[in-house]
C-alpha cells in the first residue's frame, strides 16, 4: 500500500470513529436544516417570497457559507491539535512516518473536511430549495456554470481559512487556545490589522481587503460568480434605497487565495519540520 | 554524519558519536557515544532529567540533534535512517494512543503506519494478554493495559530492534513481572532490546549490557557482569563499637575501602581471603560475629557512579 493510501486510510478511520466530529457535524446539519427549512416554509406560506432553484443558490452559497468555514475550521483544529495533546503525532513518527509524511497526511484533511461541510451545506440547502422548485416551469438549468464557479470559490475560501486553522493548530498544538486564536483573527484581529495599517499607509487600503478573512468573504459571495444574481442584488438595493453592492474582482480574489494557501502551507510545514515532537 | 568520531557502516545496530542536544540554554545530551550490538538486551540508565528520553527521541527522529550523529543498522543518511526505523518497534515515555479508539483500532493505525499490514494484530494482542480486551477503548484501559498495548504496538511487524522507555512505569509487581517475561521472550527470540528504566533491579534481571548517563553525559558502558564485578565486598559485625571496627578494618593491609552502613561495616577487599581478615581482627582483640560476602548490585554501582544517595538521586540539571 502506498504511503498516501496508508495516510488516507488512517485519517478516515480516525475521523469515522471520532465522536467530536459527529457531534460537530450533527450541530452543523441541525443549523442548516433549521435555516433552509425556514426559508422553504416561508416561501410556501408567503407568495411574495421564493426559495427555488437556481435563484436560491445565491442564498444557499453566500450568506451562510461562513458557517461551513467556521465549523470546518473547528473540526480541523480538533483533528490536528489533539495529535499533539495525545502525543500520537510523536508515536506516528516513531512508528515510521517521516515528519513530511505526517504533515501531508494531516494536510489531506483540508479537502476532506472541506468537501464534507461544503457538500452537506449544498445538499441540505439544495434539497429544501429543490422541494420548492417547479421543475417544469424553471426557465434555466437549476445547476449551471455560475454554480460551479461559486463552488470553486467556496472551496478556495474554505482552503484559505482552513490553512489558517491548520497553521494555528500546528503552531499552538492545543485545541482550546488554537480555536481562540483562530476566532480572534476572524473576530477582530484582521479588522485591527486593516484599521492599523490603513491609517499608517493609506496607499495600502485596497490591498488590505485581501487579507485571509477578507479574501474568503469575497469568494463566498455567490452573486460575484452569477451576473444575473448580481443584477438582482443591484435592483433589490436600488429598490430599497441602499447603495448597490460593489462588484467583486473574482479573478484577483482567487489568485490572492492561492497565494495565502501556499504561504500558510509553507509556513506550517517549515515550522512543523523545525520543531521537535 | 556530522561527528567528531568515525562510525563504521558494518558495526552495531545503534551507534552514536558525540550525540548532542541543546534546548536553548540547557544542554540535555552532551556528546554521548555508545554502541548497541545485535542480540543485546541493553539497559539505558540514568536519574530523572539525565537525558535518556531525549537521546532515544533523537534516535527515533522526533527530536533533532544539535550536534554529533548516529547510525541505525549501519546507515546514517536521512533515507537510511528512515528505512532503518521501519525495522524498529518503539515506545517513548507514556503509551501514546488515540483514546477514543479501541485497542485493536489503535494497533491498526500503528500497523498501517509501519506498513506491515494488519495480520499481526491478533497475535501481538494474544502475547500481551489483551486478546479479550481488543474492543476496549484506550481511554477505558488501566495503566497496566496501556503499557501492554504499547508493548504490543512495538512488536507489530516483527521488528529487529525494540526500544522501550520505562515500560514498567506505574505497574504493580505482577504487571512488572509480566512485562519482564515478555521482554525475556523477545530476547529469547533474538530481538535486540534497548530498555530505559529507573528500576535498577529490573534492569539487572533483564539486561545483558548497560550504559549509565548523568547530566547528559555517558559515564559508564559495559556488560552487567562486568559492571557489577570488581573488588570483593564484605559485611562485618563484631564488638559493640562500629567505629572501632571500621578503624580496625581500615588498618587491614588488603582493605581498599571501609565504611559503616546501617548495623555493619562494609569493606572492599583486594582479595577473597576472609580467613586472613578474621585472623587480623582476632589478633587485635575483636572477634567477628558476622562476616559475609556482600553482593554488589547494579544499584550499588549506579549509586557509586552517579553520586546519588539512598534517599534520592541527588541533584540533576
Amino acid at each position: 500500500m502506498s504511503t498516501t493510501a496508508v495516510l488516507l486510510r488512517n485519517e478516515t478511520l480516525k475521523l469515522r470513529k471520532r465522536l467530536a466530529f459527529w457531534v460537530t457535524m450533527g450541530l452543523f446539519a441541525f443549523i442548516k436544516v433549521v435555516s433552509h427549512g425556514e426559508a422553504y416554509l416561508d416561501a410556501r406560506n408567503d407568495p411574495e417570497k421564493t426559495f427555488a432553484l437556481p435563484a436560491a443558490w445565491s442564498r444557499i452559497m453566500s450568506d451562510e457559507s461562513m458557517v461551513s468555514v467556521i465549523f470546518g475550521a473547528v473540526v480541523l483544529i480538533l483533528l490536528v491539535s489533539t495529535e499533539f495533546t495525545w502525543r500520537t503525532a510523536r508515536q506516528n513518527v516513531i512508528d515510521g512516518l517521516s515528519k513530511t509524511e505526517w504533515f501531508w497526511g494531516k494536510a489531506a484533511l483540508l479537502p476532506i473536511v472541506g468537501a464534507i461541510f461544503i457538500f452537506s451545506q449544498i445538499l441540505i440547502g439544495g434539497g429544501f430549495a429543490l422541494a420548492g422548485t417547479d421543475l417544469a416551469a424553471a426557465r434555466s438549468a437549476i445547476v449551471g456554470g455560475p454554480f460551479f464557479q461559486a463552488l470553486g470559490g467556496f472551496f478556495l475560501a474554505f482552503f484559505v481559512m482552513g490553512s489558517l486553522a491548520f497553521a494555528v493548530a500546528l503552531a499552538i498544538r492545543s485545541s482550546g487556545p488554537a480555536m481562540a486564536a483562530w476566532f480572534a483573527w476572524i473576530g477582530f484581529g484582521e479588522r485591527l490589522v486593516v484599521l492599523g495599517l490603513g491609517r499608517l499607509f493609506e496607499g495600502l487600503r485596497p490591498a488590505l481587503g485581501y487579507l485571509p478573512f477578507g479574501t474568503s468573504l469575497k469568494l463566498l459571495d455567490y452573486d460575484a460568480f452569477d451576473p444575473a444574481a448580481y443584477q438582482r442584488a443591484v435592483e433589490a438595493a436600488e429598490a430599497a434605497g441602499r447603495a448597490a453592492p460593489e462588484p467583486v474582482a473574482v479573478g484577483t480574489a482567487a489568485l490572492v487565495a492561492f497565494g495565502w494557501i501556499l504561504l500558510l502551507a509553507a509556513i506550517s510545514y517549515l515550522w512543523f519540520r523545525k520543531r521537535d515532537l | 554524519m556530522s561527528s567528531d568520531k568515525h562510525l563504521t557502516p558494518d558495526g552495531p545496530i545503534i551507534e552514536t558519536a558525540g550525540l548532542t542536544k541543546r534546548f536553548r540554554k540547557t544542554l540535555a545530551v552532551d556528546g554521548i557515544s555508545f554502541q548497541v550490538e545485535r542480540g543485546q538486551v541493553f539497559g539505558f540508565l540514568g536519574p530523572n532529567g539525565s537525558g535518556k528520553t531525549t537521546t532515544i527521541g533523537m534516535l527515533l527522529g522526533i527530536i533533532t540533534p544539535t550536534g554529533g550523529g548516529f547510525r541505525l543498522f549501519g546507515g546514517d543518511s536521512p533515507a537510511e535512517i528512515h528505512a532503518a526505523r521501519q525495522r524498529i518497534g518503539a515506545t517513548l515515555e507514556t503509551p501514546n494512543f488515540y483514546p477514543y479508539l479501541s485497542c485493536r483500532d489503535n494497533l491498526r493505525i500503528a500497523a498501517n503506519v509501519k506498513g506491515k499490514g494488519e495480520a499481526d494484530i491478533d497475535g501481538v494482542l494474544e502475547i500481551v494478554g489483551l486478546a479479550k480486551r481488543r474492543k476496549t477503548k484506550f481511554k477505558a484501559c488501566s495503566l497496566g493495559m496501556k503499557q501492554r498495548l504499547a508493548l504490543a504496538a512495538t512488536m507489530l511487524g516483527d521488528p529487529e530492534l525494540i526500544i522501550l522507555d520505562e515500560p514498567a512505569n506505574g505497574l504493580d509487581p505482577e504487571g512488572m513481572r509480566e512485562i519482564r517475561h515478555i521482554i525475556h521472550d523477545l530476547a529469547d527470540r533474538g530481538k535486540t532490546i534497548f530498555l530505559s528504566s529507573h528500576l535498577l533491579w529490573e534492569v539487572e534481571r533483564t539486561c545483558t549490557h548497560v550504559a549509565i548517563i548523568q547530566l547528559g553525559q555517558l559515564i559508564r558502558q559495559a556488560s552487567v557482569a562486568e559492571i557489577t564485578a570488581g573488588t570483593v565486598s564484605v559485611g562485618l559485625r563484631g564488638g559493640d563499637d562500629l567505629s572501632a571496627l571500621e578503624t580496625l578494618v581500615g588498618e587491614y593491609p588488603g582493605a581498599v575501602s571501609v565504611r559503616v552502613h546501617e548495623d555493619r561495616v562494609i569493606a572492599e577487599l583486594e582479595e577473597d581471603d576472609f580467613a586472613s581478615l578474621n585472623r587480623f581482627a582476632a589478633g587485635r582483640g575483636i572477634y567477628l560475629s558476622h562476616l559475609a560476602r556482600e553482593q554488589r548490585t547494579l544499584e550499588d554501582v549506579f549509586m557509586e557512579v552517579t553520586g546519588a544517595t539512598e534517599s534520592g538521586f541527588g541533584e540533576v540539571q
